[in-house]
C-alpha cells in the first residue's frame, strides 16, 4: 500500500481508556481478524486500509466513488502516554472514542476524553462516534445501551456498540466516521470557495540569484 | 530500584517502537506529498491552459475556459460566480440544480479537499500559532534528532557544517512550540540512549538512521553513515530511508524497483561503478568507506571518481514557455587530471531524450578550481506539456585544451515529477554528483519529436467471401498465406525540430513497406501547411500483403518538411516498425519488434503506437 493511488488520504484516530479494545478494534477492521490477547500499545500506532467511497448526490442518488486511504491512528490508553498520544489528536480528521460495555469506568471517563479532544483536536467539534465495544460478552455487560446512547446524544453524535471478537458494526461505525468527515470536508469547499484561482507562481527564487545572461550556449 | 532499571529498560524499547511507527508514518506522508504534487501539478497544467489563450487573445465574448466564441443571443454562456469569468455550457460542472462551477474553480475546490487543505485551513483558525502542515510525527521525529545531535557532538566539524548549521538553527526555532513534555519524554529517551550507547560510532550511525530530512541533506548524511563501522543491514536502510533520486523521481513504487534494479545490476556486473544509493563522498573520504558499504552497495572505485557536488535551481517561467536552469556552482569535485591536480570544470546540459546540439547548453569554463562558481542561467524555449517526457542531465566535465574531456560526474532530473508550481522547488538545492548512468553516449537515441499512429491488419477471413472460401477448404491454416491488408493512419506528429523562424512546418509523411523480396510499397501523405503540431489522420493502404510476408517485412516512416522555391524538402525524423531486432547505428526502438508482432498477431483490431522520431538518415 505504498503507492499514491487514491484521492483522499483520511487519517482517523481510536482514542479511550486502556484495555477497551481500540488495538483489536482497529485490527478488526483493517485485517478482519481477532486477537484475543491482550498486548498494550506503546505510545502510538497506526495501521491503513484502503477503501471505496460512494459519494452521494443532494437528492440520494448514487454519486462518484473515491478511492480512500485511511490511516488509523492507534493511541496507548495508558495513563504514562498521555502526552504523547494527544499530541496527535490535532492531525486526525475524525475520531473513533471507544469504552469498554463490561466497565463502567471506561464508559465515565469518556467524559474526560471529550474534554481532552475539545482541547487538542483540529477544531471544537471534531467528527467523532462513541464506540461501545466488547458487545459480544453480554453476561459481563455493566453499561447499558440506554445511558450510552444519552451520552451520544449528549454530544450529538453517533454511537455504535461493537465488537471486535464478532465484528459486529465494526465496518459500519468506521464507514459513519468516514461519512461525516467527507460531508463536512464538501462543505468547507462549498462554504469557502471564492474567486481565487491564483495564477501559477512563477515568480520565483530564481530571481534573486541574479545570474549572468550568457549567450554562447554552444 | 529494580524496577526502574526496569522501566528505563522499557523506556529504550518504547523509543525503538515509537520511532518505528514514526518512520512508517513518514512514508505516508512521503506517498501523499508526491501524491499532492501531481495534483497540484495537473491543476497547473489546466490553469495554464485557460491563462494562456486569456493573455493572448481574450475576447470578451468567448469562453474563459475553451476559448469557444459565445453568442449574443444563441449559446451565450454565464459568469461563474466563483471566478467571474463568462463561460460556455460545456465549460461548468453542476454541482446541484442550482449551482454550477467552470472547470477551474470547481478543480480548486476538488483540490482543497483531495490534498486536504481543507483540514488544515480549519485547524490554522484553532490553532494559528502552530506551522499549518507539519505534523505531529514529523515534529517528534525532527526533535529527536535535535536531541541526539546535541547529545553527540563530533569532535571534529563534519563535512558540510554549513547547512548543518543552517538546519539546527531552523530546527530549534520550529520546535519552540513543540509540547514541553513530549520533548522531555525524548530527552529522557535521548539521554537513555547515550549511557547505553557504547561507542560514537554507533552514535553516529544511529542518528543518521534516524534522520527525517531527506534530499540534499540525506545524501550528506549517508555520507556520515557510510564512514561509520556499525553494520547496518543494506536493504533496510534502501528501504527506509528515501534517496536524493527518489525523492526527485517521483512515485515510491517506481523507485523501489528503481533501486532494486541498480542493487542488482552491482551484482551482476562488480566492476560497475554504478550506485545510485550511496554513491557520495567519494575520493576525499575514500579511505573512509567502510568495507561494508562498499562491498554491498557501491562495486567498484577504481574505474572512476566522481565526488562532490552541483548547486542549481530549475524553474519553468510560463510567461515566454521557457526553461531555466541556473547552475549557481559546484564543490569538491574531482580532479580531471589527477597527477597535476589539474581541474577545468563546466557543466553542460542536455534535455533528454534530446541527445542533439539542439538540446546542448554549456557553461563557460572555470580555471583551476575543484570549487567553481558558475552562475549561469541555462534557456530552452519548450511547450510546457513537453516537459513530461523529458529528462533534464546536467554533467560536469573537466576541459582542457587538445585533449579529450574528463567527465566529472552527472545528475539526472526527470521532469515528469518536478512541480514547477512550488516555489520551494525554484530554490537552489545541492545536488550529489553520480557516475554516468545507463548507455553509452553513442547508443542514446537522438529526439526528434513523436509521430503518432494506429496500425490494423485486415485479413480476408473478415469478409463474407473469404470466410465462405475459407470453409470450402475446411481450415484456417491458409490464413497466413492469404492476402491481407495493412492499415495504418498516420494520426499526427507533436515535437517536431522547427527551423523556421515562423514555427510551423509543411510537413507530410512517407510510408514505405519492404518486402522480403526487397519490394518496396510506397505511400505519402498529403502535405499540412503552416502547422507545428501536424494532424494528418491520413490512411496508408499495403493492399496484396500476407502476414508471413509481413513477418519478414519492415515499415519505415520518414516525417518531411516540404521545400518552398525548389530547394530540397527538409528531412526532419523518421521512425521504423521491424520484425528484427534493432541492429547499427540507429535502427528501431527496442519496443519496436514487439509492437511489429502485436500488430500482426492481433488482426482486425487498432494498435495505437507512439514512434519516438530519429534523425539519422542512413539506413
Amino acid at each position: 500500500m505504498t503507492d499514491g493511488d487514491y484521492d483522499y488520504l483520511i487519517k482517523l484516530l481510536a482514542l479511550g481508556d486502556s484495555g477497551v479494545g481500540k488495538t483489536t478494534f482497529l485490527y478488526r477492521y483493517t485485517d478482519n481478524k481477532f486477537n484475543p490477547k491482550f498486548i498494550t500499545t506503546v505510545g502510538i500506532d497506526f495501521r491503513e486500509k484502503r477503501v471505496i467511497y460512494h459519494s452521494r448526490g443532494p437528492n440520494g442518488s448514487p454519486g462518484k466513488a473515491f478511492k480512500v486511504h485511511l490511516q488509523l491512528w492507534d493511541t496507548a490508553g495508558q495513563e504514562r502516554f498521555r502526552s504523547l498520544t494527544t499530541a496527535f489528536f490535532r492531525d486526525a480528521m475524525g475520531f473513533l472514542l471507544m469504552f469498554d460495555l463490561t466497565s463502567q469506568q471506561s464508559f465515565l471517563n469518556v467524559r474526560n476524553w471529550m474534554s481532552q479532544l475539545q482541547a487538542n483536536a483540529y477544531c471544537e467539534n471534531p467528527d467523532i462516534v462513541l464506540l461501545g465495544n466488547k458487545a459480544d460478552l453480554s453476561d459481563q455487560r455493566e453499561v447499558n445501551e440506554r445511558q450510552a446512547r444519552d451520552l451520544a446524544d449528549k454530544y450529538g453524535i453517533p454511537y455504535f456498540e461493537t465488537s471486535a471478537a464478532t465484528g459486529q458494526n465494526v465496518d459500519k461505525a468506521v464507514e459513519m466516521l468516514l461519512d461525516l468527515i467527507m460531508k463536512r470536508m464538501e462543505q468547507c469547499v462549498d462554504k469557502t470557495q471564492v474567486s481565487d484561482t491564483a495564477n501559477g507562481g512563477s515568480s520565483g527564487k530564481l530571481d534573486s540569484a541574479k545570474p549572468e545572461e550568457k549567450k554562447c550556449a554552444c | 530500584m529494580t524496577c526502574e532499571l526496569n522501566l528505563n529498560f522499557l523506556k529504550e524499547l518504547e523509543r525503538e517502537t515509537v520511532l518505528q511507527v514514526l518512520y512508517r508514518d513518514q512514508m505516508v506522508r512521503k506517498v501523499d506529498e508526491e501524491r499532492i504534487r501531481k495534483l497540484k501539478m495537473q491543476l497547473q497544467q489546466l490553469q495554464w491552459k485557460g491563462t494562456n489563450s486569456v493573455s493572448h487573445e481574450y475576447q470578451e465574448r468567448s469562453c474563459a475556459r475553451c476559448q469557444k466564441s459565445l453568442g449574443l443571443v444563441m449559446n451565450r454562456g454565464a459568469v461563474c460566480n466563483g471566478c467571474s469569468h463568462r463561460v460556455c455550457s460545456e465549460c461548468r460542472v453542476c454541482l446541484n440544480p442550482y449551482l454550477w462551477k467552470c472547470t477551474i474553480c470547481y478543480a480548486h475546490g476538488d483540490m482543497k479537499v483531495k490534498t486536504g487543505e481543507w483540514f488544515f485551513e480549519e485547524r490554522a483558525k484553532k490553532f494559528p500559532a502552530e506551522d499549518r502542515h507539519e505534523t505531529v510525527g514529523a515534529k517528534l521525529l525532527k526533535s529527536y534528532q535535535k536531541l541526539s545531535k546535541i547529545s553527540v557532538v563530533p569532535p571534529t566539524p563534519p563535512p558540510f557544517t554549513e547547512t548543518t548549521g543552517r538546519n539546527t538553527a531552523m530546527e530549534i526555532s520550529q520546535s519552540k512550540s513543540f509540547h514541553k513534555s513530549v520533548e522531555n519524554l525524548f530527552l529522557s529517551l535521548a539521554t537513555n540512549m547515550k549511557k547505553i550507547s557504547k561507542s560514537q560510532n554507533d552514535m553516529r550511525a544511529d542518528k543518521s538512521l534516524l534522520t527525517t530530512d531527506y534530499g540534499q541533506d540525506m545524501e550528506r548524511r549517508k555520507e556520515r553513515r557510510s564512514q561509520s563501522d556499525t553494520a547496518i543491514d543494506a536493504a533496510n536502510r534502501i528501504k527506509n530511508i528515501p534517496t536524493l533520486q527518489q525523492l526527485i523521481s517521483g512515485t515510491w513504487d517506481d523507485n523501489e524497483a528503481f533501486t532494486k534494479r541498480y542493487c542488482k545490476q552491482a551484482e551482476d556486473i562488480p566492476t560497475s561503478p554504478m550506485s545510485d544509493t550511496v554513491f557520495c563522498g567519494g575520493k576525499k573520504h575514500g579511505s573512509l568507506y567502510s568495507i561494508n558499504s562498499t562491498c554491498t552497495e557501491a562495486g567498484n572505485f577504481d574505474t572512476t571518481n566522481v565526488t562532490g557536488e552541483i548547486e542549481f535551481a530549475i524553474r519553468y517561467v510560463f510567461k515566454t514557455c521557457t526553461l531555466e536552469v541556473c547552475i549557481k556552482a559546484c564543490k569538491n569535485l574531482t580532479y580531471g587530471e589527477e597527477k597535476e591536480k589539474k581541474c577545468n570544470p563546466y557543466a553542460k546540459i542536455y534535455l533528454l531524450p534530446d541527445k542533439s546540439s539542439r538540446s546542448k547548453r554549456k557553461t563557460a569554463v572555470r580555471k583551476n578550481t575543484v570549487d567553481p562558481a558558475f552562475h549561469e542561467t541555462l534557456k530552452y524555449k519548450i511547450e510546457y506539456s513537453q516537459l513530461e517526457t523529458r529528462q533534464l542531465q546536467i554533467s560536469v566535465w573537466h576541459s582542457e585544451t587538445l585533449k579529450r574531456r574528463v567527465f566529472l560526474g552527472e545528475v539526472v532530473v526527470p521532469l515528469s515529477s518536478w512541480n514547477f508550481e512550488d516555489n520551494s522547488t525554484q530554490s537552489f538545492s545541492w545536488y550529489q554528483l553520480k557516475v554516468k548512468s545507463g548507455k553509452p553516449e553513442d547508443n542514446l537515441v537522438q529526439y526528434n519529436g513523436e509521430l503518432l499512429v494506429c496500425a490494423k491488419l485486415i485479413l480476408p477471413s473478415q469478409s463474407k467471401k473469404c470466410q465462405y472460401e475459407e470453409q470450402m477448404r475446411g481450415g484456417r491454416e491458409d490464413q497466413a498465406s492469404a492476402d491481407g491488408q495493412l492499415h495504418l493512419v498516420v494520426l499526427g506528429a507533436k515535437n517536431l525540430p522547427v527551423m523556421r523562424c515562423g514555427g510551423t512546418l509543411n510537413s507530410f509523411v512517407k510510408g514505405c513497406l519492404t518486402l522480403p523480396d526487397q519490394h518496396k510499397i510506397r505511400q505519402k501523405s498529403p502535405v499540412l501547411k503552416k502547422e507545428a503540431c501536424p494532424q494528418w489522420k491520413h490512411l496508408f493502404v499495403f493492399d496484396g500483403v500476407t502476414p508471413s510476408q509481413l513477418r519478414q517485412s519492415c515499415l519505415d516512416l520518414a516525417v518531411w518538411d516540404q521545400a518552398s522555391f525548389g530547394s530540397n524538402d527538409r528531412f526532419l525524423g523518421r521512425a521504423r516498425l521491424s520484425p528484427k531486432e534493432p541492429s547499427g547505428t540507429w535502427d528501431s526502438d527496442p519496443q519496436s519488434k514487439c509492437q511489429w508482432q502485436k500488430i500482426l498477431s492481433s488482426p482486425n483490431t487498432w494498435i495505437d503506437i507512439t514512434f519516438t522520431l530519429h534523425s539519422d538518415m542512413d539506413t
